[in-house]
């Protein structure tokens, strides 16, 4: 069954279309390369998802219904911004998310922040932001969700950072779920991608297996995406 | 769910207005040793000045109110935070309800906080003297205790600022569905819904008027506002700014469950 499934999607910023018609489906256990250039509408598109923005024709499906309370209990998205309240303590924001999400797993946040050497008692706002994003992505992976949605995780870090990123997605996300992962950087992630969708200028213009993208082009996805996107 | 968003909105609030109570009462307690120490010109300036800190304090209280309740508004439902909050799984009427139980009960705080500031500082017999001849007209008319008459007023002053802070709500909510400006515009719909509800107090005023001698000489002369006219302005506050506090609620949950565009 399709876990996610948008249907002639259109969002408008006044008179300027950020998004063209949008029609994909995203099945369950795959994990999916939304990739794009930067300004393409991908972060966009994640917050219709996420209902952080409205939809201005169109609908979204989240296992069938459309986007709400429901939904928001098997989705665990990781924007591209630190979006905790930074006067709080590691531990503060533990229990916050245990408090409000029941699929949270507090035991495993505690145990990747363990192996990250971090003190739980420090606040948000004495971290360094890279810190800071390890920890919204160790909170975000240590929901049992339906669907992982993660916006640029990859963005803005040094390659060691990446690796580490990359490997927390890989080893925690739930099993059966879906990840959906927004990048430009396609060459870090291509190794684990199962699906991909290319979206420019608003329209999603290819949607494939990555294996099959692969063959049928007989390059990497990454050189793909070079000669599609060729300024 | 909204007693756990209630909990984390108080808990925002109060780790700072709390100072500001503390340093109020302990500015009343001051003022009340000091300006009570008689023969002392020394003890008398230094109680001026905790009286004028216990004061400052007082403004602090309610401004710092204010301005706390809008900006974790916008940090909320606006800012950095929205991807958090409108992630939650939690339906968009309870998101919207917290924040207004919190600013009810923080407002309420702060108000309870005020009058024991000033309870502390003033309270005498000749203070207690000074309240009851002033009021002692009114609660002659009324047939009602001068306590009543002093709740009474500072029911209303809580209304009035509870609305204020709702229509700041309603601005904010404005602003954020134009694409531009937003801060700028949640500052002038803020201004506009302000307006309307003024307008509408006005304009009931204006009919019941029609209707009533006094209230009329009250728009229309100058003359003393008489007991009989207060006794209505004051029920009429009550109803009006209750009725208007309610429909504004109404308005704003309507509007944010339509959706939001977050930064």
């Amino acid at each position: 069954m399709e876990l996610l499934k948008c249907i002639n999607l259109n969002k408008s910023f006044g008179n300027k279309k950020i998004l063209k018609d949008i029609n994909f489906t995203i099945p369950k256990g795959k994990i999916i390369g939304l990739l794009g250039k930067n300004g393409t509408g991908k972060s966009t598109l994640i917050k219709l998802i996420n209902d952080l923005l409205t939809i201005t024709s169109g609908e979204i499906l989240i296992n069938g219904e459309s986007i709400g309370v429901e939904s928001k209990k098997i989705i665990s998205y990781l924007p591209e911004r630190t979006y905790l309240d930074k006067s709080m303590s590691v531990d503060e924001v533990i229990t916050y998310f245990s408090e409000f999400y029941d699929n949270f797993d507090a035991k495993k946040a505690r145990k990747l922040l363990k192996d990250l050497d971090l003190d739980t008692t420090q606040k948000l706002s004495k971290m360094s932001k890279g810190m800071q994003e390890k920890v919204c992505l160790v909170l975000v992976m240590s929901r049992k969700a339906d669907l992982y949605i993660l916006d640029e995780p990859l963005g803005g870090v040094d390659p060691a950072t990446r690796d580490y990123i990359l490997d927390t997605i890989l080893s925690n996300f739930n099993e059966g779920a879906s990840v959906i992962i927004s990048t430009h950087l396609i060459s870090d992630i291509e190794r684990i991608l199962d699906e991909v969708i290319f979206i420019d200028d608003g329209k999603i213009i290819l949607t494939s297996s990555s294996d099959e993208l692969r063959e049928k082009e007989n390059a990497s996805i990454d050189e793909v995406f070079r000669r599609m996107f060729k300024c | 769910m909204l007693k756990k968003l209630l909990k984390y909105d108080l808990k925002y609030m109060f780790k700072v207005v709390v100072i500001f109570y503390g340093l109020s009462l302990i500015f009343a307690l001051l003022t009340r040793i000091f300006l009570n120490i008689e023969n002392s010109f020394i003890m008398y300036v230094i109680g001026q000045i905790c009286n004028g800190c216990m004061i400052s304090m007082l403004f602090n209280i309610l401004i710092n109110n204010l301005m706390r309740l809008w900006a974790r508004f916008k940090q909320n439902f606006y800012g950095d935070e929205s991807y958090l909050t409108h992630t939650l799984p939690i339906d968009k009427k309870t998101l919207y309800l917290s924040k207004m139980l919190s600013t009810i009960i923080t407002l309420f705080t702060s108000f309870v906080v005020i009058v024991l500031t000033i309870f502390i500082a003033y309270y005498s017999n000749d203070f207690v003297d000074m309240v009851k001849n002033m009021l002692f007209p009114l609660s002659d008319a009324y047939n009602v205790n001068i306590v009543l008459i002093i709740l009474a007023f500072a029911f209303i002053l809580f209304l009035e600022i509870l609305n204020i802070v709702q229509v700041g709500y309603t601005g904010l909510i404005l602003g954020h569905r134009k694409n531009n400006l937003k801060v700028w515009l949640s500052i002038v719909y803020g201004f506009i819904a302000m307006t309307i509800s003024q307008l509408f107090v006005l304009l009931i005023l204006f009919v019941i008027a029609l209707f009533n001698k006094d209230i009329l000489n009250l728009i229309f002369t100058n003359e003393m506002i008489s007991i009989e006219s207060t006794k209505i302005i004051i029920y009429l506050s009550i109803v009006l700014y209750t009725f208007i506090i309610i429909v504004e609620n109404f308005i704003n949950i309507k509007l944010f469950k339509k959706g939001v565009d977050v930064d």
